[in-house]
């Protein structure tokens, strides 16, 4: 039996003796492999944005929504059951809670002199801009007094305050939100998009004058709002928070069976995200295995073809001497190398597009160096299992048969 | 002297039923070391079939084979394998030299299968190489040497791991009449330095080389200790 060694040497010599169809034959793991690297890659970059997104939102934060998951599921609207009244409540009664943001929400016409523009304006309280972690550049923000006397003041958003001013200090400035006249009493500081919204499209007033003055609407219950958000003390206390605001929230709403209100953690978000975007990577994974799966065979194809053609030398071989288990681990030898070969050039031609990905579109798309070594391995397993079929046709070969074919 | 070749009631049929050929039947052969035997007769004799069981290549279907005082009838594959690669060397008409590789690495394929060491291999090749008069064509690929030549890349292989025992199917069937010479000096030579040929051929003056020749007809052996000078009438009479 010959050794390994011996057997590689023989193999490398013969594909490399036929460079043009060893090229070919690999052809099919590259690809293979580049899309697996490529999908893998881009799948967990895109895991890794959504994540970052959802803790750009604001540490420990809980999101209180209107409705449950059913309703919003069904596509009914849901009956705006949370209220300004609920998100004090929570303030003042929830231990485990260090601010509370309830906000108002609707797209109105902003206008400056001839400017105008269509934007998010929110209706919000001091603690708005604690709990999503958004401060003010220029200026100041809305405070508890402002809210009490429903003055007429605006914070913009970074965006929305180039658009309507241009070069031109805002500050002290006043914009027309549905025909009523606001001072700008501040300019956040840029936040970027969130999964694609411009976060800095907006004008931001106290609650109370948008409640009374822009949408509000006072239902059975209270001023409704659009959904309120808090912000644990801690990461620790965000289970006890979200407890301890439901028990609430279901004690005033005077409820018995199903909520009529929805708590998400950021935690919960990010589950929801990484299960969608995992799903996601494991699709483009499975659709970038099947085309490695072709690939290897490809291989055992191009190597049956090539059992035909080397009969002759398959017959001498045996005539002076080679075992059936010498024959059969040079081509599975052979097989392997192209296969191994053709991962490592596959991966690195993925890796390259991963960085391309990364360098040219916000996903920070990286490779793993476990994933290409899995990546290597596996197609080198591939070339061991479609190399066997071929490897094993060439060692049963009858020499004299093999010989006399010419 | 010893025996090398003992077949006894050797048979060999191919197919079943109505398609059955009967290759050989019942040869009876024995051939002493360091003999020089051409194999002659008719197309369709039997000559290759029994170069084929000589050669551990194939089984007889019936009777008995001892190869240097071994049976090899009943052996495995890779039994003869390496049957084949450590007591015979084979010399066929078509050369059958692997073309991606110098004649030197050509020589060397057999010591690869027989596990000799890399520095032995080849220090053994070149000096088969030398011995068929290519000590200047080491490195030659079989397409940058002649029909001749290639032939004796052959020889150089088919002695390399010192076999007891040549073998040689119509060796100078694909050669003209000059490199035939050349080749046959070579077998000569090798005969001379105590090597066991068996060579089968169609040519009388390649045969007359020889010191004996073995004639088959329809499978069997018909002359056994021919005469090599008295080929010719022979021959006319025979076929
Ligand atoms: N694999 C095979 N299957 C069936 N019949 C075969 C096979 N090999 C040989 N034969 C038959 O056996 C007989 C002997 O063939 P063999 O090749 O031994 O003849 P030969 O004497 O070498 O002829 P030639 O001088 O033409 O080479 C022939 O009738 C041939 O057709
Ligand atoms: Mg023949």
């Amino acid at each position: 039996m010959v050794d390994l060694a011996e057997s590689t040497k023989m193999a490398v010599k013969t594909l490399t003796a036929n460079k043009l169809r060893s090229a070919l034959t690999m052809l099919g793991i590259i690809i293979g492999n580049a899309s697996v690297i490529a999908m893998v890659g881009i799948g967990q970059g895109a895991q890794r944005y959504a994540a970052e997104q959802f803790e750009s939102l604001g540490p420990n934060t809980l999101f209180i929504i209107p409705g449950n998951d059913g309703g919003r599921r069904g596509g009914r609207e849901v009956p705006r059951t949370l209220t300004y009244e609920d998100a004090q409540a929570i303030a003042s009664q929830v231990p485990s809670i260090a601010a509370v943001a309830p906000q108002i929400q609707s797209q109105q016409a902003a206008v400056y002199g001839n400017r105008d523009t269509n934007a998010t304006v929110m209706g919000a309280t001091p603690d708005f801009s604690v709990v999503r972690s958004f401060p003010v550049e220029q200026g100041r923000f809305i405070t508890d007094e402002d809210v009490q006397r429903r003055t007429r003041v605006v914070a913009l958003g970074s965006d929305l305050a180039n658009t309507l001013f241009g070069t031109t200090n805002p500050i002290g400035q006043q914009i027309r939100i549905r025909n009523i006249s606001f001072e700008v009493i501040g300019v956040m500081e840029a936040k970027g998009a969130f999964l694609g919204t411009n976060q800095d499209d907006v004008a931001i007033i106290p609650i109370t004058t948008m409640a009374s003055q822009i949408t509000g609407n006072v239902s059975l219950y209270g001023t409704e709002v659009t959904f309120i958000s808090a912000m644990a003390r801690d990461d620790q206390s965000i289970n006890a928070a979200q407890f301890q605001i439901s028990n609430l929230l279901r004690l005033r709403h005077r409820i018995v069976n199903t909520d009529d209100f929805t708590i998400q953690t950021q935690r919960d978000a990010l589950t929801i995200v990484g299960n969608v975007t995992g799903a996601l990577t494991i699709m483009l994974a499975a659709i970038a295995g099947i085309s490695l799966f072709v690939g290897g065979i490809g291989i055992m194809n191009i190597m049956l073809v090539s059992v035909r053609e080397r009969t002759q030398e398959i017959g001498l071989r045996k005539a002076i001497g080679a075992s059936q288990s010498d024959i059969l681990s040079q081509f599975i030898i052979e097989a392997v190398i192209l296969a191994v070969i053709g991962g490592a050039v596959g991966t690195g031609i993925g890796v390259g597009g991963v960085s391309l990905v990364g360098a040219v579109t916000p996903l920070q798309a990286g490779v793993s160096p476990i994933a290409i070594v899995v990546a290597v391995g596996v197609s080198g397993s591939i070339g061991l299992f479609f190399g066997v079929v071929p490897a094993k046709q060439a060692a049963k070969l009858d020499p004299i048969v093999a010989l006399r074919s010419a | 002297m010893q025996t090398i070749i003992r077949l006894k009631d050797v048979s060999k049929v191919y197919g079943e039923g109505n398609t059955e050929v009967k290759a050989l039947s019942a040869v009876n052969l024995t051939i002493q070391s360091g003999e020089y035997c051409a194999i002659m007769g008719p197309s369709g004799s039997g000559k290759s079939t029994a170069m084929n069981i000589i050669g551990c290549l194939d089984r007889p279907t019936s009777g008995r084979y001892d190869l240097d005082g071994i049976d090899v009838s009943r052996l495995s594959d890779d039994d003869l394998a390496h049957i084949r690669n450590r007591k015979i060397g084979f010399v066929f008409q078509q050369f059958h030299l692997l073309p991606q590789l110098s004649a030197m690495e050509n020589v060397m394929l057999p010591m690869v299968y027989a596990s000799v060491p890399l520095e032995e291999r080849s220090h053994r090749a070149e000096e088969a190489l030398t011995r068929v008069g290519l000590g200047n064509r080491l490195n030659n690929r079989p397409n940058q040497l002649s029909g001749g030549q290639q032939q004796r890349v052959a020889i150089a292989r088919a002695i390399v791991n010192r076999p007891v025992l040549l073998l040689a199917d119509e060796p100078t069937g694909a050669l003209d009449s000059k490199t035939t010479e050349e080749v046959m000096e070579i077998f000569a030579e090798l005969n001379a330095s105590g090597m066991t040929v068996v060579m089968v051929t169609h040519e009388a003056d390649v045969a007359s080389q020889s010191r004996r020749v073995v004639w088959f007809r329809d499978g069997q052996v018909l002359h056994d200790h021919l005469d090599p000078a008295d080929l010719n009438q022979r021959a006319i009479a025979a076929s």
